[in-house]
């Protein structure tokens, strides 16, 4: 006998991710999930963003990692709530794991929640967590050619900041290449340079935030 | 690495649809995976014949159905088939590079074959 299915195999992700976006848009709370390689520069990213739209925007992190919460005390010692969740091996944040975040947090008097995702180019961009903006970060030393070898994360995200400029002196990194990689995978991409290093880029960053994300 | 959690997530709907149907012992499952997407069906393989063990789909044949991706091209409105290799590309009619996938994305378990 066949029994037709027609089931979507990540079903428990998507509706836990549909209930994370209504919880969120009825309190009107932005959610941005940040999707990036290992030390591409993620939290150092939410360190400038924090420090650059404080003033005006109330936030709040979560912090995805399979173990420890270096990241996570990173955060809470600039006085910003900061959700640790360690995998434990998963490779990724799930919708689930998000939601048990969120009961956490002050949500109604919160304007952004920055989810650091797990450093990993590939799996993240598979599970949608329920977020309102996506954005990916590539470091310099990572290489031109990432969009071309890891397309999926590229094409899903609103913005892809280009990190530790000032390393560009000492790295082959084609800048042109890699936007015209970029344009083609992801025409509407905000593309950003920044460099958490020097701080150059970073008003833009924020700027983008404030203006396209909350 | 993240095909554990998927494998897991399809045999738990393959249990329920089971179930529902009134029982019996799956032979074959139907896998749907787009080729945008980044699941590897080894891995699902490889998870599926431990977790599998034990329940009424132990054993069981998985079957993957590739499906190619489509896009939809926003300069021309026609449609065409990138295929797997080719990544970044502009419609082969017009050269326009605003194009949408419409399918490649697809994760999905199409049928279950059960047997009394
Ligand atoms: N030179 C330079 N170094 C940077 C820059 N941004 C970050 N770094 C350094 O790169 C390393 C990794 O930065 P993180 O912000 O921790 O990167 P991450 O993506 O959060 O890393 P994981 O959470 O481990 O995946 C740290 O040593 C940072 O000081 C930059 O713009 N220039
Ligand atoms: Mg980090
Ligand atoms: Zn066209």
């Amino acid at each position: 006998m066949k029994i037709e299915v027609k089931k979507n195999v990540l079903q428990n992700n998507d509706l836990a991710a549909a209930r994370n976006r209504s919880r969120l848009a009825g309190k009107r709370t932005a959610m941005l999930n940040l999707m990036a390689a290992p030390g591409a520069g993620k939290t150092s990213a939410i360190i400038k963003a924090i420090e650059g739209t404080r003033d005006s925007r109330a936030l709040a992190v979560i912090e995805g990692d399979i173990t420890s919460e270096v990241d996570s005390l990173a955060i809470e010692a600039l006085g910003i709530p900061a959700i640790q969740i360690n995998t434990g091996g998963s490779c990724h944040l799930t919708a689930s794991m998000i939601g048990a975040a969120l009961d956490h947090l002050d949500l109604d008097n919160l304007d952004l929640i920055i989810v650091e995702n797990v450093g990993n180019l590939v799996c993240p961009a598979e599970f949608d967590l329920g977020e309102s903006a996506r954005v990916t970060i590539s470091s310099v030393a990572e290489g031109h050619d990432k969009p071309l070898k890891y397309p999926l994360v590229f094409r899903e995200v609103d913005a892809v900041v280009i990190n530790k400029t000032d390393l560009m002196p000492y790295c082959d990194f084609d800048l042109a290449f890699f936007r015209d990689a970029v344009e083609r995978l992801n025409p509407d991409a905000h593309v950003l340079r920044m460099s958490c290093r020097d701080g150059s880029g970073s008003e833009e960053w924020c700027r983008w935030l404030m203006n396209s994300v909350v | 690495m993240h095909e554990y959690a998927v494998t897991e997530s399809i045999l738990e709907i393959v249990k329920a649809e089971v179930r529902q149907a009134g029982g019996g012992r799956v032979s074959m499952i139907t896998v749907v995976i787009g080729e945008l997407t980044s699941f590897a069906s080894e891995s699902i393989e490889f998870y599926f014949e431990t977790l599998a063990r034990g329940t009424v789909a132990e054993g069981a044949w998985l079957e993957f159905r590739p499906l190619e991706a489509i896009a939809s091209c926003g300069g021309c409105g026609g449609s065409f088939t990138p295929g797997p290799r080719h990544v970044l590309l502009v419609c082969p009619d017009c050269g326009s590079a605003a194009y949408d996938f419409v399918q490649g994305k697809e994760f999905y378990i199409e049928s279950i074959e059960v047997s009394a």
